[in-house]
């Protein structure tokens, strides 16, 4: 060995021996965090810390200005409702309103409001909740709130006769009633009423908002805010809610969201223990990693049923797109979406795209929403056979040497699909849908975009064909009007019509009114029968598979109430609990 | 020297300014603008409303110029996204990239460059042979792949957090704890960022010294006694030093504008994810911003690397005075 071979060796031995050493503190430093640990987290059923996972960061605090799904948690752990929705049972349930009386018309509510205070001790009133209408329906403040609250494009007439009661009057007959305030959490009135009078509403409880001004009604008051790690919230002291045998909520001591922007370093920590629970849903290709740890009893892979917001696709069917392109004659006709929905084997399509953890699915109301779902709907099931006796009445027949179909002009099948980058289902499903449209003679070019990008195009009505998702905070469909009536923002495949395009759409626009404003429960749930029905026939938007929803989340996490909608774990964080046993080395604790 | 240095600033001012506006202009010209994601959402007029109450209804050049007034006093704008001043967010970030770039940047350096001397001074032998291939597998590897696999290494031995930069018992410590608490973070993202800085270090100075130890003026330091080892760290080295500081100052810069595969795997607060999510909700302004910390950041990094050279080789010291 020479001198060289010789020093190279020591410098390894040497690090080696400073490896061991550094990893021998390492250890005694865990011991003493989880001794730490048994100590703090004693009790089985209350006190603790969870640790949730959270994907992307909140760009404000001001849930009533922005409808993105980190500043929605934030509100279902810190702020409260005059009402709310058992995201389980789907019932109303109390919140900030204790009690409330209905007119013989369903259409004037009067609130009694429980006794309760925000966090830094200040009692909540009648003028909080009058407070909050008034932000709302403030044009200055661009509410994402405002259109959720009005009923027939009316505001609601809020009035407070004293401290403690507050009337609600609809300007009109609403199917839903009192479910509708749901959508509104109360805002403070003694820290944000002169943010609405300077008109700096939408800028207030930005993210450098000090943590001391955000004060909560809610389980939870933020205490601390690390930008691109974590929130982490303590428990309110003066939060209203109990449990049922009277004790106060919440159950947690702190609550803490780790930012982790990657949806594998997000599973990985969950299996290393680092974090309780994922920010939603066990992508498919995941559950057969996470089955291990549920064997071994560290994970639960809770199943929360079939998905309420299935991956979509659509055609433009704005009239002027198809103006001067000589495919518009074939492509925006009923006939052609139904040939795709023959085309597509929607079993093999769950087994490819969600690993067989999906259901066919014909409408957009899946086996997931009970309530709404129905069964009995036209299906344009798996059949070539009939997917080309369709394109053939369409005129489109291969008329060269190529593998497409062409129409009388020659123009060719073929269409642009724009879809979201970086959503494996979508861009799994896209493909497969290009698959299974080639044996047929139509091409499709698949082009993955942005999602800023790709809403952009949707709304100036740039594009072709669209796979899409949309994610619904509410199952009952009048509390989504913008999907469904044709003058809606959110009626994709031809946006914001002046009067109904369509018959079929102004059937679908007279239905939904009906709906809407019905207060016969039943008779409602008829009329979206007959909706869901035109709907499948028409196929303005086809769906193939809904997926199987699962949660992954620790084994010591207690007292959960899982659902589909999201946040399926944490919309009830007061009743979670935590058990020590359980945790496994979690640092910070 | 000094006429040298306030051309080299000159040049560092011209390259900022250039790539931030190019960056701002880019981004306006891609589809959409900060407020798409909610197009669907709210009405065409509160949508209208929202773009004007944010400027973005005037027309490009008048923005271009409104900010670039605004550069020109330091202040490089609001985020649109955060409703927050560009260079306290820029700041904020490019202090934990900093860190995290400097960890990697020592840990490239005392793996990559001993290694280099090494391989590069034998002509053959098993050491240089596992030290060859071992810089070659982690230049292969993609860098997601790589923290991927890191982090997965973390969470099964559990011997080092998976992500982050601190627990969250970090805030409430001492500064010793604290510190300890960074330490035990930083060897993950740290390794995912070194490893392939420190292989490309190690070929690029294996080659350099391989060529400098052929040199007459080392020969003839042999030939006065001094041993091999001596030779190539007294007289190969400094001159193989050339071409590999002049890689060290494009390092210096990709490092410290923040790599946004492995923040994002590690969950490291850092620049890169923060440029990310600006180009995600076209912040213009901050997306700028990014991009001008970022060239400062390269331009810093060439100028150092331009210093040391010129220290460690006498012959650049002298084409400077000419």
């Amino acid at each position: 060995m020479n001198r060289q071979s010789r020093a190279l060796l020591s410098v390894l031995l040497l690090g080696l021996v400073a490896f061991m050493g550094w990893r021998w503190w390492s250890s005694q430093q865990d011991h003493a965090d989880q001794a730490t640990q048994i100590v703090f987290s004693d009790a089985s059923t209350r006190g603790g810390v969870l640790t949730s996972s959270l994907r992307s960061e909140p760009r404000t605090f001001n849930r009533w200005v922005d409808r993105n799904f980190p500043p929605e948690l934030i509100s279902q752990i810190t702020q409260s409702k005059l009402i709310r929705i058992n995201r389980s049972t789907q019932e109303v349930e109390p919140a900030l309103a204790q009690s409330w009386t209905a007119s013989p018309d369903n259409q004037t509510f009067t609130l009694t409001l429980r006794d309760a205070a925000w966090s830094d001790g200040t009692p909540f009133t009648s003028a909080d909740v009058l407070f909050t209408f008034k932000a709302v329906y403030d044009p200055k403040v661009n509410s994402v709130l405002a259109s959720s609250l009005q009923v027939g494009g009316q505001p609601l007439a809020v009035t407070a006769p004293d401290a403690h009661t507050v009337v609600i009057k609809y300007p009109g007959p609403f199917g839903p009633g009192i479910a509708m305030l749901d959508n509104l959490p109360i805002a403070p009135k003694h820290k944000l009423e002169a943010a609405l009078t300077a008109g700096t509403f939408a800028q207030a409880w930005g993210v450098a908002t000090p943590v001391n001004e955000l004060v909560s009604l809610g389980p939870f008051v933020l205490s601390r805010y690390e930008p691109g790690q974590r929130l982490v919230f303590d428990r309110n002291p003066h939060y209203w809610n109990k449990d049922a045998s009277g004790a106060a909520l919440p159950n947690l001591d702190q609550l803490i969201l780790e930012v982790v922007p990657d949806q594998n370093a997000e599973l990985v920590r969950l299996q290393a223990g680092q974090i309780d629970m994922l920010q939603q849903q066990v992508r498919p290709e995941d559950i057969a990693t996470l089955r291990p740890l549920e064997n071994q009893g560290k994970v639960k892979l809770l199943e929360l049923g079939v998905g309420t917001d299935p991956d979509l696709f659509f055609f433009n069917l704005r009239p002027e797109r198809w103006a001067k392109d000589p495919r518009g004659s074939w492509m925006a006709r009923k006939q052609f979406r139904q040939a795709i929905s023959h085309a597509v084997d929607r079993e093999a399509f769950a087994n490819t795209v969600f690993l067989g953890a999906g259901v066919p699915i014909w409408g957009p109301i899946t086996p997931g929403n009970q309530k709404w779902f129905s069964p009995n709907v036209p299906r344009y099931g798996f059949s070539i056979d009939k997917a080309k006796q369709l394109l053939a009445g369409l005129g489109l027949a291969n008329r060269d040497a190529d593998e497409w179909l062409e129409d009388e002009k020659g123009t060719e099948a073929r269409f642009t699909l724009l879809t979201y980058r970086g959503n494996s289902s979508l861009e799994r499903g896209s493909a497969v849908l290009r698959e299974d449209l080639r044996p047929l003679g139509i091409a499709v070019d698949v082009v993955a975009l942005e999602q800023g990008a790709l809403t952009e195009r949707l709304v100036k009505g740039d594009f072709e064909a669209i796979a899409f998702f949309f994610s619904s905070s509410n199952l009952d469909p009048a509390m989504n009007p913008d999907f469904w009536l044709s003058s809606g923002s959110g009626h994709i495949w031809n946006i914001g019509q002046a009067t109904p395009a369509t018959e079929w759409e102004k059937q679908i626009d007279e239905l939904m009114r009906k709906m809407t404003s019905g207060t016969n429960q039943a008779q409602r749930k008829q009329d979206f029968d007959q909706v869901q029905k035109i709907f499948a026939e028409n196929l303005p938007v086809i769906y193939f598979v809904a997926p199987r929803m699962y949660m992954g989340v620790s084994s010591r996490v207690g007292s959960m109430s899982p659902t589909i909608l999201r946040p399926q774990l944490l919309w009830s964080a007061d009743t979670l609990t935590v058990r020590a046993t359980g945790a496994t080395g979690q640092e910070g604790r | 020297m000094g006429r040298y240095l306030l051309r080299r600033l000159g040049f560092a001012l011209l390259l900022v300014l250039t790539v931030s506006s190019a960056s701002l202009l880019l981004t306006h010209m891609a589809p959409g603008d900060i407020t798409s994601d909610q197009s669907l959402t709210l009405d065409p007029a509160a949508r209208a409303r929202l773009r004007a109450e944010l400027g973005l209804d005037r027309p490009l050049a008048v923005q271009y110029v409104t900010w670039l007034g605004g550069v020109a006093q330091l202040d490089f704008g609001r985020s649109l996204l955060y409703a927050r001043p560009v260079s306290s967010l820029v700041g904020e970030r490019a202090l934990n990239t900093a860190v995290l770039a400097g960890v990697a940047l020592l840990l490239a350096t005392f793996i990559g460059l001993p290694l280099g001397i090494y391989s590069g001074s034998q002509s053959r032998g098993v050491g240089r042979a596992v030290v060859r291939v071992l810089s070659i597998v982690a230049l292969s590897v993609p860098p997601l792949i790589g923290s991927l696999a890191l982090v997965f290494l973390a969470a099964r031995t559990g011997w080092l957090p998976v992500g982050g930069m601190t627990s969250a018992a970090g805030m409430d410590s001492t500064w010793a704890q604290w510190l300890a608490d960074l330490a035990r973070h930083l060897p993950i993202p740290a390794l995912a960022l070194a490893l392939p800085l420190a292989a490309t270090l190690e070929r690029l100075q294996s080659q350099a010294i391989e060529k400098a130890v052929h040199e007459p003026f080392v020969a003839a330091s042999r030939a006065r006694g001094l041993d091999q080892v001596q030779a190539v760290i007294r007289h190969a080295w400094p001159v193989s030093l050339r071409s590999v500081l002049g890689l060290y100052g494009v390092m210096i810069g990709a490092l410290f504008s923040g790599s946004f595969v492995v923040e994002v795997v590690t969950s490291w607060p850092g620049l890169g994810r923060l440029m990310y999510d600006a180009l995600k909700a076209r912040d213009l302004y901050l997306v700028a911003g990014c991009a001008a910390s970022g060239a400062f950041f390269l331009a810093a990094g060439t100028l150092l690397a331009d210093v040391l050279l010129a220290f460690a080789d006498p012959r650049v010291r002298s084409e400077e005075a000419r």
